[in-house]
């Protein structure tokens, strides 16, 4: 007596279809979400724009992030800072009603994290900064900016906005302008 | 193309849409959340975003005053090390020291006021605001002063100085009451009592170790932990390394080793309590080789006449040719230095012990002269040592709380209940005192049994200030601040002084809003009457250098010349010690020791000194015993040998540590594990050898005679597994410990410490 598969395999048929649909249905989800909700430029809780401010009206960037020049971190303005020229400067605009009920609460703004190095890795503005590297080096154009892009730079030197820091970044330019030790291990990872 | 049915196309669209639904979540799973910035609503004008700024204050976790800096980032205490500018830890830190941060962050503080709620004994407590909780106790002040009974209200503090020492003073006089008494398990009374026996004055002189050739140590554990140990610290290491020509050489005379004695490049073993015995005998020593030549020769010789060399080596057990060595050594090394403290003072005879050493001191000339014993000036502020309580003192209080003479008692920071022998009775006593208020910023021992709980900020959190002692030579001091906001609803100490003072209609005596106004009019004054080089600008100017720099401090040295006082070497001598059980039933002395870690327990809440090992041991977390290789031979007991340590007191359990450097009728013990209470990390670990200490005293200062209890050792017939970091204790051939034979005569160290040790001491001819 032959015995054969084939007549099982018929019947699951119908479901293996359906399977195969609803696998390719996972890839399908996964893009959409990745083109939809990137998180290289998350929604803000108030819709700064650096064009207006660092574009447009030309303020330098460390007007407002003092602390780049001396700090390891950039820092984000106090609330005070954006009502120094808010309690005159457009006053009526929605955005800044938002900032100024902010204020008014005496609350911080929860700004969203748009760039982003992991734990270990020891990365210091102060150096950057003092070292003569624009902002842009490793921001991108931010003063053509609506909202913050997360933007790294291929090898030719070319902006790629949407596309997170890697480790290569940071190694081309060590390498180019032969920075001490630079591509020492523990220059960055301590 | 297939004939899709319309069942079939349903099904395919429906497993469609759940896979692009899953694919889509999945992504939105596996995301990073969000990391927010967020800012400050006004930029604080004291830091700044990612820069550290260092902040000099005082330590307060044990009574030396090191000067400290702290690290803070973004307003938060971050790293304690100790303050180059101070002349006490000149940058230098211990590691009780530098887990301050954990005093700051423990989170077991007391986070604000309580009041209790059940009978004592049960720890049942509800939160209530600072209003409620200092209007209740001001009331009963108020009440206690209108009847012209303020003398009941009693006022027990760790020990303080500065202008906190100063407030409680002017708080407690205001009141009617004299009951001000500042409580340290291990101030050491018979030290300040031998000094003003010998020198005329009640203060701690300045050890110059730094600067000597030869140092005699009975029984103080100076790197450890006696008085001033960062200190002492740097003062051994540069008188070992320092120096490019000498190096100087240090002998320690204890029963078991501590670390000053595995420093030491000699340690010698005098039986317990003889300690004083045998300095008389180098004495006696001194004398008749004609080391000494003042006019009081003969008084001396008189004095000191039954100290000679055979009779105080058939007392102490150690070998004549050991005395006449050292004797001879210290005589000849300029300068040398004796010191004694610890474990030989802690007799019943300890301030003789003591005023020997010092009479060792006197007669080779070792006084008012660099790289021997320097005289302090006057501290330039308040120290607690005037205050400070001895064990009598403490009896008394229990005494007069057993009798219903006390109706108030404000606790601050003190924990008596754990650090009192239970054959003492205080914690009984307390529990007849109708109100206790506590200030501590822990559930302690003592807190537990409060019926109102004030939490007080930690040393990091407040305003404060210090005058080293011992001193440094010289008049300095230094202020505490706030280096960080206070984290929970706590208040500074001094604040809680000044709100009850101002609720009671003090405010004419004690005119200050805050501590700090307190401390600034304070020092106000100090300013006025200092140097010159002070006083070049303002006030204000001079206020904010001193925060800066952490210390001030002026250059004048005082007169260092000195004569004996009267009836000194009449009365030297140096008696049996006494112990408390007969050696038939009890045949050993318990030595419990202060811990490097612990302190007096104060640190066992601390995580960091949980799991520091013990210096001599390597054991952590927990308790031990240890014993004599022979002895644990002779017991048939092996290292983690659970044992019932029995006095006639009590007992505790602890597993054993063979110990090589420890006598054999000696056992030790570290003090500071064993809390009942005290937050999570100290709770139910380890056992606390002060419970079963004999009530001895010594009878000048009524000090405790802690190292006075014999106790026996019973097996209990079970094992725990010691933890610790030292692997085996043995040498497996790998020669790092030197050997010879304990039975062939030795050339150089004598048959004493061959007979004391199973790992020989080998002794360095000088």
């Amino acid at each position: 007596m032959n015995v054969s598969i084939v007549p099982a395999l018929k019947v699951l048929r119908p479901a293996a279809v359906v399977g195969a649909v609803a696998f390719f249905g996972l890839f399908v989800g996964y893009w959409a979400n990745a083109l939809l909700v990137p998180g290289t430029s998350p929604e803000q809780p108030i819709a700064f724009s650096h064009k207006v401010h660092a574009g447009d009206n030309d303020i330098p960037c460390m007007y407002c992030h003092t602390q780049a020049r001396r700090s390891i971190s950039a820092g984000v303005p106090s609330v005070s800072k954006c009502m120094g020229c808010h309690i005159e400067v457009a006053t009526e605009k929605p955005q800044i009603r938002k900032l100024t009920s902010y204020w008014d609460n005496k609350e911080p703004i929860p700004w969203i994290k748009v760039h982003d190095l992991p734990d270990f890795v020891h990365f210091t503005h102060k150096r950057h900064i003092s070292a003569g590297i624009e902002c842009q080096t490793c921001h991108g154009p931010v003063e053509t900016m609506e909202r913050i892009t997360v933007t790294s730079r291929a090898i030719d030197g070319s902006f790629q906005l949407g596309t997170p820091w890697e480790m290569g970044l940071c190694l081309n330019c060590h390498k180019q302008n032969e920075v001490d030790n630079g591509t020492d291990c523990w220059t960055c990872h301590k | 193309m297939p004939k899709i049915e319309r069942r079939e196309f349903l099904k395919l669209v429906g497993a469609g849409s759940v896979g692009v639904g899953a694919g889509f979540m999945l992504r939105e799973t596996i995301k990073h959340p969000p990391e927010y910035l967020i800012p400050h609503v006004v930029a604080p004008e004291d830091f700044s975003t990612g820069i550290a700024t260092w902040y000099n204050t005082v330590c307060s976790m044990c009574s030396a005053g090191c000067g400290i800096s702290v690290r803070t980032r973004e307003g938060r205490a971050k790293k304690i090390e100790g303050n180059p500018n101070h002349p006490v830890s000149q940058g230098k830190l211990c590691g009780l020291g530098q887990s301050g941060l954990q005093v700051l962050y423990n989170p077991d503080r007391l986070t604000g006021p309580l009041q209790r709620m059940s009978a004592r004994g049960g720890e049942t407590f509800e939160q209530i605001t600072w209003n409620e909780g200092l209007s209740r106790v001001a009331d009963r002040l108020d009440l206690l002063r209108a009847a012209g009974r303020g003398n009941r209200i009693c006022l027990l503090s760790q020990g303080v100085g500065g202008h906190l020492a100063q407030l409680f003073e002017l708080f407690m006089a205001e009141l009617g009451s004299e009951r001000l008494l500042h409580y340290d398990y291990d101030h050491p009374h018979t030290l300040y009592a031998a000094n003003r026996q010998f020198f005329g004055e009640e203060h701690l002189p300045y050890y110059d170790l730094k600067n000597t050739r030869y140092l005699l140590s009975f029984g103080a554990d100076y790197l450890g932990n006696w008085i001033s140990p960062v200190h002492h610290s740097l003062g051994f290491g540069h008188s070992r390394q320092g120096r490019p020509d000498i190096r100087g050489r240090f002998v320690q005379i204890e029963p078991r080793m501590s670390m000053s004695g595995a420093a030491a490049d000699e340690w010698i073993a005098a039986k317990p309590g003889t300690e004083g015995v045998l300095a008389l005998g180098l004495a006696h020593h001194l004398i008749t080789q004609g080391y000494y030549q003042g006019a009081d020769l003969d008084a001396w010789r008189q004095a000191l006449r039954d100290y000679t060399t055979t009779q105080v080596a058939e007392q102490t057990g150690v070998a004549t040719t050991t005395i006449t060595r050292l004797a001879n050594t210290f005589a000849r090394s300029q300068s040398s230095l004796a010191i004694g403290g610890g474990i030989a003072a802690n007799h019943s005879n300890g301030v003789d012990t003591l005023v020997a050493v010092n009479a060792l001191n006197y007669l080779v000339g070792n006084l008012g002269k660099e790289g021997g014993l320097l005289f302090n000036p006057e501290p330039a502020g308040s120290v607690s040592h005037p205050r400070q309580a001895s064990f009598r003192t403490m009896l008394k209080l229990a005494k007069d709380a057993r009798e219903g003479n006390i109706e108030v008692l404000i606790l601050n920071g003190t924990n008596p209940a754990f650090t009192m022998p239970a054959a003492a009775g205080f914690t009984e006593a307390l529990s007849e005192i109708p109100l206790i208020v506590s200030l501590s910023s822990f559930m302690d021992e003592t807190t537990a049994l409060a019926d109102i709980i004030l939490p007080s900020h930690t040393y990091l959190e407040s305003w404060g200030d210090d005058f080293p002692e011992p001193g440094v030579g010289f008049p300095t001091g230094a202020v505490s601040q706030p280096v960080v906001s206070p984290l929970y609803n706590t208040r500074a100490t001094g604040d809680i002084i000044l709100t009850l003072a101002q609720h009671s209609g003090l405010s004419d005596a004690i005119p200050w809003n805050s501590m700090e106004d307190c401390l600034k009019d304070g020092w106000r004054e100090i300013y006025e009457r200092a140097d010159e080089e002070t006083r070049t600008e303002s006030f204000e100017v001079f206020w904010r250098s001193m925060l800066k720099a952490g210390v001030w401090g002026e250059k004048s040295q005082r007169d260092q010349t000195f004569t004996l006082a009267e009836g000194v070497i009449d009365n030297i001598g140096v008696a049996p010690p006494e112990f408390s059980g007969s050696p038939d039933d009890y045949p050993f002395v318990l030595h419990p020791y202060i811990s490097n870690s612990f302190h007096d327990g104060r640190g066992a809440n601390l995580p960091w000194m949980q799991e520091l090992p013990d210096t001599m041991t390597s054991v952590v977390y927990g308790s031990w015993v240890e014993l004599n290789p022979v002895t644990a031979e002779g017991l048939g007991l092996k290292e983690g040998d659970l044992v019932d340590i029995e006095s006639p007191h009590g007992r505790v359990r602890a597993p054993v540590y063979v110990y090589p450097a420890i006598m054999p009728d000696v056992v030790a013990m570290p003090i500071g594990q064993g809390h009942s209470t005290y937050g999570r990390y100290a709770k139910d670990r380890g056992v606390n050898p002060i419970e079963i200490l004999s009530a001895q005293m010594e009878p000048h200062t009524g000090s405790l005679a802690s190292s006075a209890t014999r106790v026996k050792i019973v097996a209990t017939g079970k094992r725990v597994e010691l933890i610790k970091t030292g692997g085996t204790s043995r040498d497996l051939g790998r020669e790092i410990v030197q050997r010879f034979d304990p039975t062939a005569q030795s050339k150089t160290g004598g048959a004493h410490s061959t007979q004391l040790n199973s790992i020989p001491i080998t002794t360095v001819t000088t």
